[in-house]
């Protein structure tokens, strides 16, 4: 096998792992088959749940983007809440649909979806880079990974499937979210130094975005329809959950 | 962080639920865009040292952090449900309602006491939310007092006492850590969750009304970040 040919197949793997970590992902709609008919209530429960998800996976993020940069990591973080804040001033100015919705509650969808792919890149470059440390790194990276993306699933859908979305659909989009992975996972391997060192600005821009959503979009919709002691507990007991995956898978 | 200095600045943000309880049994218009951006930057804070807390806790032995985490949050929100307990609603004259403030700034003390074990500055931030929330706190117990009958300058003591117990909680859980280095982790924890807790349960749905969404998550995350970015030398 000629150098070329062995640099041929490693890209293959490398996009092969990252499209696992990916469709991993619409695994997170699962659970939803067991939930036949959703109240208000319980949307706002599922929103609760997002939100500690979320929280927690930002923790996460930052965490490990601290470790890389601290300075790099909340200027990346900055710029995660400012792009959120200019989607959704675009949003507001049209009036969005999503699928058969629209109104506040297809901007509400897109804007999840749109923030879960966007932290998908950082979540491709860890990938790509992970096998530029050798093949054992990177598939304890892709298991994980893939791993870790279930959940990220689950909170896609349980802003999702509330507003009447599909199981299949909320599979696909929350998969859809992830593609980002197997496009990013390449060049970032190809690029292996010149990215590691963004790779703190990419963590903590999915992290800002992540939790400028939970706080402009899933607690403000919460707080409508249940209590704050039930929403607290919630969502602290997601993100605490979060963080103890993060930390042992 | 000095137990001398964390008692007394500690025991000055507890007056300020005395202050609540004044303003707010006279009406004052405990309302408005300013109090909401406040509380925003208060919950902020508190979510800046929160993170600065479980990292340290994570640091040292993440399993014990994590369970004091739960630990934390369950029994905010056990203290939160008490003066609906059967028992504790038999106490006369409202005084259901200055036990559970009393219990809730106790477990406040903890993360205050926890924040100060990893030095002035978080003792300090903390300190400084909890004046501000403080003022909210006071303002709902001191009319809830006025309403069963109490007069104002005594609610607005049995506010203050009530709060008292957070500045030597504070002192005991930093003396504690000081003590029993095994005790740490899990203290560290505690504080994340009793810190969220308050946050989303209590700062969070006030902020909303006051001032909202939009400008309350922009004034939470940058408080947050800011504290977080201070808090990367914090161990």
């Amino acid at each position: 096998m000629t150098a070329a040919a062995a640099t041929h197949a490693s890209l293959q793997l490398v996009f092969l792992c990252a499209l696992i970590t990916a469709i991993a992902t619409g695994l997170g709609a699962l659970p939803f088959l067991f939930v036949k008919k959703l109240s208000p209530r319980r949307a706002a429960q599922a929103n609760a749940l997002a939100a500690g998800l979320m929280l927690g996976a930002s923790l996460g993020l930052l965490h490990e983007g601290v470790a890389a940069g601290a300075g790099q990591t909340f200027l990346g973080a900055g710029l995660g809440v400012g792009f959120i804040v200019i989607t959704q001033r675009l949003l507001g100015d049209h009036e969005p649909e999503f699928g058969r919705i629209s109104g506040a509650d297809a901007r509400r969808m897109l804007l999840m979806v749109v923030v879960m792919t966007v932290h998908s890149f950082a979540e491709g470059v860890a990938v790509g880079v992970s096998f530029g440390g050798g093949m054992a790194l990177a598939i304890t990276i892709t298991v994980a990974l893939a791993i870790h993306n279930i959940p990220e699933g689950l909170a896609i859908t349980a802003v999702l499937r509330p507003r009447g979305i599909s199981l299949l659909a909320c599979a696909g989009w929350s998969v859809f979210s992830s593609l980002p992975q197997p496009i990013m996972a390449i060049p970032a391997y190809l690029l292996v130094e010149q990215v590691r060192g963004a790779l703190p600005y990419g963590l903590g821009f999915a992290a800002g975005a992540m939790v400028y959503m939970v706080l402009v979009e899933l607690l403000p919709e919460a707080y409508g329809e249940i209590a704050g002691r039930q929403i607290a507990m919630l969502v602290g007991l997601t993100t605490v959950a979060m963080l103890m995956f993060q930390q042992y898978i | 962080m000095d137990p001398l200095f964390l008692i007394l600045w500690s025991g000055f943000a507890a007056t300020m639920a005395g202050v609540g309880a004044l303003l707010g049994t006279r009406r004052f218009p405990l309302a408005g865009r300013g109090l909401g951006w406040a509380n925003a930057s208060a919950a902020g804070l508190m979510l800046g040292v929160g993170y600065a807390v479980l990292s340290a806790g994570q640091a040292l032995v993440p399993a014990a952090a994590f369970l004091g985490a739960i630990a934390g949050l369950l029994l905010m929100g056990l203290v939160d449900a008490a003066p609906r307990a059967p028992l504790i609603t038999q106490l006369p004259g409202a005084s259901e309602w200055v036990l559970a403030s009393g219990l809730h700034s106790a477990i406040e003390g903890i993360a205050i006491g926890a924040a100060a074990t990893l030095g002035a500055p978080f003792g300090n931030f903390l300190i400084a939310t909890f004046a501000v929330h403080n003022v909210s706190e006071g303002a709902v117990l001191g009319a809830t007092l006025v309403e069963s009958g109490w007069r104002r300058p005594h609610a607005a003591l049995v506010t203050t006492g009530a709060r008292a117990l957070q500045p030597l909680a504070a002192v005991l859980i930093l003396e504690v850590t000081g003590a029993t280095p095994a005790a740490e982790p899990w203290l560290l924890g505690a504080a994340f969750g009793a810190l969220l807790y308050l946050i989303i349960a209590e700062m969070l749905p006030d902020a909303y009304r006051q001032a909202g969404r939009t400008s309350i998550a922009a004034v939470v995350s940058l408080a947050a970040g800011v504290v977080a970015l201070l808090s990367r030398g914090a161990r």
